[in-house]
């Protein structure tokens, strides 16, 4: 054994910047965790969601927070819950595994995503830019989470408060997917 | 009215508004009143010469203002032309605007909004703009007929590309592009709401504020950076208030509510599926400069209804000259008094066959414009009494005279009337460009002599106002209320309770008349294009009856205004040709754009280096510092290979790479290969439904290779999977089908098996994986691996795989699988690692000389190991092509299984896959050529095979090659010839194995 260590880097380097209105940030201590309901084990996941989380798992479309309010659960498929919650460390998995005692199936998607936040009066004109679908609060109230397209790259987006929007898309090309989003800010502020 | 030479400047631009004190420039034709601010100046330029305008001008208004009348060369003639309308369809009044590389060409000067500094130029001349050499077209007129092109050009047939088309070239077009890279950026977006409304005159702003006041989200557009349309242009009053007055109030209402966007300079474009609308809009063209902000923006609308209210066009009618410079359409006329304060002329007649253009005479009478004739082809009582006019019942204009602007006009009847503007009406032509995007025919109406929408309308589009034919202030009022309240009830919305507009229903009578016949001058039907009523009857003639035809051979319609003013009149006179009613003739086919879009709206950001995302791999930013050359492979960057210093030619470089990892070893990202993550109690049962070969016993913590088919059984891909638990697999495909594959994955599982247990998600960018390839590769990687993990050759054989930590903790994957032939891993991190792991596995391999090696040292390995890859798996390739038609069970069912027993797939004579090495060492192999027998011609019937890839092998020292021959694994030391016709070369080559090394797999053991 060497004394090489690992050392972790957030995809953007911790990128946070204000501009007129918006606020731009990247989360990198944001753990995704995905949950896979067994085929047949429907009640048994309804269960070991509710006792870990206080709340019912999410359709698809929908999240949930936690009662403690720390773990976002976000419907993805009807067989697909992710579990988004602040957590540094690259064990995130074992710790939705111990919460669920197996009752889902679990893969780490931490590192598979680039997460900003997007945030600020002027954060829903600036995604007018980019994103095709209606984020107009009676069409998409907070809670409402979608899968989508911006500038090519497949993006998650959540809103996550009234002027508040949680964007996940490709950890690869999370550099292109910034420059997108930047370029949405600057053109409207 | 002054026409002085254009080009002779007065000052330049910068002189007259640099130092603040702008000189008064006299605007000899601006009237007192209109929405136009008096109080401040604007400084232009015009070809050089300095004018002024007011803040709410367009450029047209103020060139009218000024006198100017002679704005522009026709497109083929030659002709002088000026102003015609005062809207997005005119088609004379093109310019240039700006300069150097923001230079813009064929801007329609009706559209433009005056500002501070603006500086356009006349186009499509040579010499000056007053004496056009090219006006010597206009001379030869005759043999510049509908069609000349067809014709004249034809013999003899070497003049063509030589002569005539260089010609036709340099004389075509009208602007001039600057032949610089845009300088400005562009944006698109989208946009939602319940009701859209395209346009905001009467029609539309009473539909917003209906649809509004309901609750609904609504969007109203406007091409025009004032709304109100015609209200704006007429004296008619609203509720007791002017028409422009009533618009502002309803803006202000609209601005207030929080449910409506309101979109000004914005036109919609085109009408798409599922109510998308297109809609550009302008957002700093009315400025100086963008000031870094997109200049335009290209919005998709997407609309649950829409009320189109774009209100008509109106019609001229077709006389002898009657292109000249001061005939302008009536409505125009009046608008630029009324709204513009402008009065086109001093001396202004009126031609019209309806009593709309009756306004026209009034509004510049009461304006105090004198007004000398107004002439009506009907044989009625006059509609108003103009003072001091001649009034004409039953009579027209034959002619024009005036060498660059009019000066008399001809009438039918005899004699001549002075005036140096003629408005022209002939009627009004409802906007129903929108409703026929889908395909929708619109139809006749007789009494307003006019098509309106038809009743096949794109889903969810209703049409209110002048658009729907409801030509009357009045009634567009209604009409844009009454479809606003159907579309927001139909949404469930209650329309509240309001009073409607109220305005009176003036008189819009007509009685149709298209040309006048009297007269041998030519009466031009399209400005733009240069289309005349000879030309219209010539292909009549000639048999090119059709509306299409009649398009096609004469350019009537096909100009940048796309025939807003002609259409209807060339078909009415096709019509009369013809004999056949209007209707019966038909109008063209509306497609969109409804007014020009420039391509960089399409383009939007996809500009340059921003064409398209890219993904970079973990060990990107490291592989710069060191200096790697990039390969695009798909969205990712990849290092191809890693120059070091002295090395000047890619093979240096790539060639060490290979030596030094097979001597010792080297470390490849191998990131981009897909990775799913595939979990659930019948994971197992469902990769052996997808691959061809068994994966039901394959043991936790091994690895197996696989391949997967089509269902029509070609190879689709294959990659390996890996068990990491009970019910807990990943399976790697390549880089270029990752995607494809997930998606085919998904379909088997969710549509062919969904009683399977079976949970499928990508992993590809959660995990930065490396191949530590070569014989030192275990050494290396035990300086990495936590020393709890044993992975000497006993614990950790061929085909291992675990879930382990490395450097004290960190979680990893390693899996012992070679791609190279050598010993060799993979080892993956999760990707915040893998900058962290690239610089820790290069510092513990220092000692063993590792080295990075890119893409084309992989590809030389396999090549050299005889693995397939993507220039082998085309899609018409099949398992036994591979030389594994025996790796498919017949135990079990996979997808491809049946149609892979097909006799035409095992054929005894089919294609394999074997390795290929020149006779000659010293020859190089080329990919692509065919394998061809010894003394054979080269030709379709003789071709046995091709070469799928080449690389020049370091350890073997000469050329080697992968292909595919006919009978391939049967023929080895068989010598055929690789024949590139394209590369002009013909090589013997001799059939080998395709494992040129290492072919036992003995290095892989160890």
């Amino acid at each position: 054994m060497s004394d090489l260590t690992l050392t972790p880097a957030p995809a953007l380097g911790g990128y946070r910047e204000r501009f007129e209105g918006v606020q731009l940030e990247e989360l990198p201590n944001l753990a995704i965790v995905s949950i896979a309901t067994p085929r047949g084990g429907e009640a048994e996941f309804a269960a070991a969601i509710e006792k870990a989380f206080g709340v019912a798992a999410p359709k698809p479309g929908h999240s949930s927070l936690s009662k403690d309010g720390r773990t976002r659960l976000v419907g993805m498929a009807p067989d697909q819950t992710f579990a988004v919650f602040t957590h540094d460390g690259p064990d995130a998995r074992q710790v939705i595994d111990g919460a669920l005692d197996g009752a889902g199936y679990t893969t780490d998607q931490t590192d598979v995503w680039v997460s900003l936040r997007i945030d600020g009066p002027r954060a829903h004109t600036a995604l007018e830019r980019i994103c095709p679908i209606d984020l107009h609060p009676d069409a998409f109230p907070e809670g409402r989470a979608a899968r989508t397209v911006m500038e090519h790259l497949g993006t998650i987006v959540l809103r996550d408060g009234a002027d508040s929007f949680l964007l996940l898309s490709a950890h690869s090309s999370a550099e292109s997917f910034l420059h997108a989003v930047e370029t949405s800010i600057r053109n409207v502020t | 009215m002054t026409d002085k030479p254009i080009n002779a400047p007065t000052a330049t631009l910068r002189e007259a508004h640099g130092g603040g004190s702008a000189t008064y420039v006299e605007q000899p034709n601006r009237l007192a009143g209109g929405l136009v601010d008096h109080g401040r100046a604007l400084n232009f330029d015009f070809d050089g010469r300095v004018l002024q305008g007011h803040p709410g001008d367009t450029l047209a208004s103020a060139l009218l203002a000024n006198g100017v009348r002679l704005v522009g060369r026709s497109f083929k003639y030659h002709r002088p032309r000026g102003i015609f309308t005062a809207g997005s369809e005119e088609p004379n009044a093109l310019v240039e605007l700006r300069r150097g590389a923001h230079q813009e060409p064929n801007t329609r000067a009706t559209t433009v909004e005056l500002f501070d500094g603006l500086e356009a130029g006349s186009q499509n001349y040579r010499g000056s703009l007053g004496f056009d050499l090219l006006a010597a077209n206009d001379l030869f007129s005759s043999f510049l007929s509908a069609g000349f092109y067809y014709k004249t050009f034809m013999w003899p047939q070497a003049f063509w590309e030589k002569v005539y088309e260089p010609l036709i070239r340099n004389s075509a077009g009208l602007g001039r592009l600057s032949g610089e890279p845009d300088p400005d950026s562009y944006d698109k977006g989208f946009l939602h709401c319940d009701v859209l409304v395209i346009g905001a005159g009467p029609a539309g702003l009473s539909a917003a504020l209906a649809a509004g006041r309901a609750g609904a989200r609504v969007i109203l557009a406007d091409e025009d950076f004032r709304p109100g349309g015609r209200l704006n242009a007429e004296t008619l009053e609203v509720d007791g208030m002017s028409g422009a007055d009533w618009a502002e109030r309803a803006v202000a209402e609209l601005a207030a509510m929080d449910n409506v966007r309101l979109m000004t300079r914005t036109t919609v474009h085109g009408v798409f599926d599922h109510g998308i609308f297109g809609a550009l809009e302008r957002c700093t063209d009315h400025l100086p400069t963008s000031g870094g902000k997109p200049r335009q923006v290209l919005w998709r609308l997407y609309t649950k209804r829409a009320v189109l209210c774009a209100g008509a066009t109106e019609r001229p009618i077709a006389f002898g000259d009657n292109d000249r410079p001061g005939v302008m359409l009536a409505g125009a006329v009046r608008a630029y008094a009324n709204r513009w304060a402008v009065t086109p002329g001093q001396r202004v007649a009126v031609f019209t066959n309806n009593d709309d253009g009756w306004r026209t005479a009034a509004d510049l009478s009461a304006r105090g414009v004198e007004v000398t004739a107004v002439v009506d082809p009907r044989n009625t009582q006059p509609r108003a009494e103009i003072p001091g006019a001649a009034i004409r019942m039953g009579d027209a204009v034959a002619g024009t005279r005036g060498r660059k602007g009019l000066k008399q006009i001809e009438l039918a009847s005899g004699g001549t009337i002075p005036a140096d503007c003629l408005a022209v009406s002939g009627g009004w032509n409802p906007n129903v460009h929108l409703t026929c995007h889908q395909r929708g025919r619109p139809e006749w109406r007789e009494d307003i002599a006019a098509f309106v929408p038809g009743k096949d309308l794109p889903v969810g589009l209703t049409v209110a106002g002048a658009a729907n034919g409801s030509l009357s202030l009045a009634a567009a009022l209604l009409d844009g209320e009454t479809r606003a309240r159907e579309a927001v009830e139909s949404l469930g919305f209650k329309p509240a309770k309001h009073t409607p507009a109220k305005a009176e229903d003036e008189a819009v009578e007509l009685t149709p008349f298209w040309h006048v016949k009297k007269g041998r001058a030519r009466a031009w039907v399209d400005h733009q294009n240069d289309v005349t009523v000879k030309d219209v009857k010539l292909a009549h003639q000639e048999g090119f009856r059709a509306v299409e035809h009649l398009k096609r051979y004469t350019t009537l319609g096909m100009a940048t205004d796309q025939g807003k003013t002609a259409n209807v009149l060339g078909l009415a006179i096709m019509a009369e040709c013809t004999g056949k009613s209007i209707p019966e003739t038909g109008t063209t086919i509306f497609r969109p754009p409804y007014s020009p879009v420039p391509i960089g709206a399409f383009a939007g950001r996809s500009r340059g280096k921003d064409f398209r995302p890219f993904r970079l791999t973990p060990s990107h930013h490291w592989a710069e510092e060191q200096g790697a050359v990039f390969v695009e492979t798909g969205a990712w960057l990849r290092a191809q290979w890693f120059p070091r210093p002295g090395e000047t030619h890619w093979r240096q470089s790539v060639d060490r790479e290979v030596e030094m990892t097979r001597g010792s070893v080297g470390i490849c990202d191998v990131t981009t290969l897909g990775k799913v993550d595939i979990q659930g109690r019948d994971a197992a049962e469902f990769l052996n439904k997808v691959y061809i070969n068994g994966f039901a016993k394959l043991a936790v913590g091994k690895t197996r290779y696989g391949l997967m088919l089509r269902e029509d059984g070609m190879a689709m891909d294959d990659g390996t999977t890996a068990r990491l638990g009970e019910t807990h697999y990943v399976m790697t495909t390549t880089t270029a089908n990752a995607g494809g594959v997930f998606r085919h994955l998904e379909f088997c599982r969710q549509c062919l098996w969904p009683d399977l247990d079976v949970h499928l998600i990508s992993t590809t960018d959660g995990w930065a994986q490396y191949a530590v390839a070569g014989p030192n590769s275990r050494n290396l990687l035990r300086k990495i691996v936590d020393p709890e993990f044993d992975i000497s050759n006993e614990a950790f054989p061929f085909m291992a795989c675990a879930e382990i930590t490395v450097c004290g903790g960190t979680p990893a994957r390693l899996f012992r699988i070679s791609f190279s032939g050598e010993l060799a891993y993979e080892i993956a991190v999760p990707a915040r690692y893998g900058d962290s792991m690239i610089r820790a596995l290069m510092a513990a391999g220092e000692e063993f000389d590792v080295v990075p090696y890119g893409t084309e040292a992989l590809g030389v390995m396999r090549i050299e190991k005889g693995h397939a890859a993507g220039n082998e798996l085309t899609g018409q390739i099949s398992a036994q092509n591979l030389g594994m038609g025996r790796m498919v069970s017949k135990k079990k069912d996979c997808i491809g299984n049946k149609l892979s027993e097909r006799p035409e797939m095992n054929r005894e004579d089919g294609l394999r896959m074997v390795g290929f090495r020149p006779v000659d060492r010293s020859r190089s192999l080329t990919a692509g050529a065919h394998f061809i027998p010894r003394g054979a011609v080269a030709s379709m019937e003789t071709d046995e095979g091709w070469m799928t890839s080449v690389a020049y092998s370091p350890e073997l020292g000469h050329s080697i090659g992968l292909g595919f021959i006919k009978r391939g694994s049967e023929r080895m030391g068989d010598i055929v010839r690789a024949v590139d016709l394209v590369g002009d070369s013909d090589i013997e080559v001799e059939i080998v194995s395709p494992h040129f090394v290492d072919p036992e797999g003995e290095r892989l053991r160890v």
